[in-house]
C-alpha cells in the first residue's frame, strides 16, 4: 500500500506496518534452521519471521509479531503433525 | 478472525459503556491516559470515546515511536545517510518525519540511498547482498521492537556481517511515564497501560506507578472493547478507593514478560545516561544505546554525527500534544500547516500519532459530542 511521496502507508485496518510498532497475528506454516519461521496473516500473504523468543514454535502455531519477531504464541496448534 | 473479532462486537461495547456510566460519580471528572499510540488509535477509528460519559477524558500519552524521536536525532540520521558508502534503512514513517532541514526522503531525492524496510532483518539481508557497502538500520521503538533489532545484531554478530550497523534510538517505557508523573501541568487519574510492550516487559515494571504516585495502571489490549474493559477497569478500581496493576489483556500479556526477550535486550543494549524526547526533553536511563559487546555495529561508533539539538518548529505543539496538556485541535497547525501530507510534527506523522488520528477520523476542530 502506498501513500503520499510513494512511502507505504498504513493498512486500512489501522495496522501501522510502516514503523512495525504493530503487533501481527500470523500463524507458523514451517521451520527453518536457523530460528526463522515461514508465517501465513489471514490473507494468505506470506512473512518471515524470528521465533528465537518462544518455546518449542511448531506448524500450526499462532503468534504474535512485532518486526517480524515473534514475542508470544496465542494458540498452539490444535494439531501438530 | 479468531482473536479479533470477539473484540469489536457493538452489543458487548454498549453493554460496557453501561457498566461505566454506572460506575462514574457525577460531577467528578476523570482523566485517564492511553500511554500507547495503537491505543490512541482504537478510540478514534472506533469511536470509543464516543461510548464514554462526558466527564471520562482520555488524554493521549508518548507511546508512539515516531512521534518521540527529536529533530536532532533525525538530523543525525541525514548526516549518516549522506555518506557515499552508505545504504541507510528505515521504517516508512521516518522518511516523512522533518528534521531541521529536511526529512530523510529528502535526503534520498538528493541523492542519499535511503530504503524502506518492513524489519532490521530486511536490512541485515541487504548488507549480505552489498558487502562492498556499510548498511545502516535506524533502529526507533519501544521494548517491542528493540528484541527484533537485538536478535538481528545477535544474528549479523554470529554470522559475522561486517558491514552491518545500527543506529539506535531505542527508548524505554517507564522513564518517560515518570516524568510525566513528576510533571506539575497535569493530573491523571490512571493509565491504560501498553499492551504489547508489556508482553515484552510484563506487567511488574508499572507497579511503581500505583506504589509511588497512587494512581491505577490497567494493562490493555487493541481492539475496541479491550479499550473500553480497560477504562472501565481503572474507573472500577477508582470507584472502589483501590490502585493497583491490573491486566486486562491476560490472553497475551504473562505477568513476568518474556524472558529470553529481556535476556537479548540486556546483551545487546544498554542504557544511555540520558536521551532527548519530543517534548518531554532529556530523561534519564530512558534511551538504548549498542552494549560493549555490540560496539562494532554502533553506527555513531563508525561515522560522526552532528548531535546537535534542534528545538521543534515554533508553530508545532507536538510537545504539549506528547504530555496530553492539549488536544491535537488546540494547536495552531493542526490540519492548516500540518497534515499526514504535509506533516510539521511527528504526531501528524505516524498513524499511531494523536493528531493523525484525530486528524484521520474527523475530530478537527472541536471536542467529542457525548450521546
Amino acid at each position: 500500500m502506498t501513500g503520499v511521496d510513494g512511502v507505504p502507508a498504513c493498512a486500512d485496518d489501522g495496522s501501522c506496518i510502516t514503523c512495525s510498532d504493530q503487533g501481527l497475528v500470523l500463524r507458523i506454516v514451517g521451520l527453518a534452521a536457523d530460528g526463522l519461521a515461514l508465517c501465513v496473516d489471514e490473507t494468505g500473504r506470506f512473512e518471515e519471521v524470528q521465533v528465537d523468543l518462544i518455546d518449542s514454535p511448531g506448524a500450526g502455531d499462532v503468534i504474535l509479531v512485532h518486526a517480524r519477531v515473534a514475542l508470544v504464541r496465542l494458540a498452539r496448534a490444535e494439531v501438530r503433525a | 478472525m479468531k482473536f479479533v473479532d470477539e473484540y469489536r462486537d457493538a452489543e458487548l461495547g454498549r453493554a460496557v459503556a453501561a457498566q461505566i456510566l454506572a460506575t462514574v460519580e457525577p460531577g467528578r471528572h476523570y482523566k485517564v491516559m492511553e500511554v500507547c499510540g495503537g491505543h490512541t488509535h482504537t478510540i478514534y477509528k472506533y469511536g470509543v470515546d464516543d461510548l464514554l460519559p462526558a466527564n471520562v477524558e482520555l488524554v493521549h500519552g508518548p507511546g508512539c515511536p515516531v512521534c518521540v524521536i527529536p529533530m536532532g536525532r533525525v538530523d543525525d540520521a541525514i548526516a549518516v545517510a549522506r555518506n557515499p558508502e552508505v545504504i541507510f534503512t528505515c521504517f516508512g514513517d521516518m522518511l516523512r518525519v522533518p528534521g531541521s532541514a529536511g526529512t530523510l526522503l529528502d535526503a534520498k531525492a538528493e541523492g542519499a540511498d535511503v530504503r524502506m524496510v518492513y524489519s532490521p532483518l530486511d536490512a541485515l539481508r541487504i548488507a549480505r547482498q552489498h558487502p562492498d557497502r556499510d548498511v545502516v538500520f535506524f533502529a526507533i521503538g519501544f521494548e517491542t521492537t528493540a528484541p527484533s533489532t537485538a536478535l538481528t545484531l545477535m544474528r549479523a554478530k554470529a554470522e559475522g556481517v561486517p558491514n552491518f550497523f545500527c543506529f539506535c534510538n531505542h527508548v524505554t517505557i517507564v522513564p518517560p511515564l515518570r516524568a510525566l508523573l513528576e510533571s506539575p501541568d497535569l493530573r491523571l487519574d490512571g493509565f491504560i497501560g501498553p499492551g504489547h510492550v508489556s508482553t515484552v516487559v510484563g506487567a511488574r515494571p508499572f507497579e511503581f506507578i500505583p506504589r509511588d504516585y497512587g494512581k491505577p495502571v490497567v494493562i490493555s489490549g487493541f481492539e475496541p472493547l479491550d479499550v473500553l474493559q480497560s477504562v472501565q477497569m481503572v474507573l472500577t478500581q477508582l470507584a472502589q478507593g483501590r490502585c493497583e496493576v491490573e491486566n486486562q489483556y491476560t490472553r497475551v500479556v504473562p505477568y513476568d514478560g518474556n524472558v529470553r526477550a529481556l535476556e537479548a535486550l540486556a546483551e545487546v543494549f544498554e542504557l544511555r545516561p540520558h536521551f532527548e524526547w519530543r517534548g518531554l526533553g532529556f530523561i534519564s536511563q530512558s534511551g538504548l544505546r549498542l552494549s560493549e559487546a555490540y560496539r562494532d555495529f554502533d553506527a555513531e561508533v563508525r561515522y560522526p554525527v552532528p548531535g546537535i539539538r534542534v528545538a521543534d518548529p515554533k508553530a508545532c505543539q507536538c510537545g504539549e500534544v506528547l504530555k496530553g496538556v492539549i488536544k491535537p485541535w488546540e494547536c495552531k497547525v493542526f490540519g492548516t500547516a500540518c497534515t499526514p501530507e504535509r506533516p510539521i510534527g511527528t504526531c501528524m506523522v505516524s498513524s499511531e500519532g494523536a493528531c493523525a488520528a484525530y486528524y484521520n477520523y474527523g475530530r478537527l476542530a472541536r471536542e467529542r459530542q457525548v450521546v
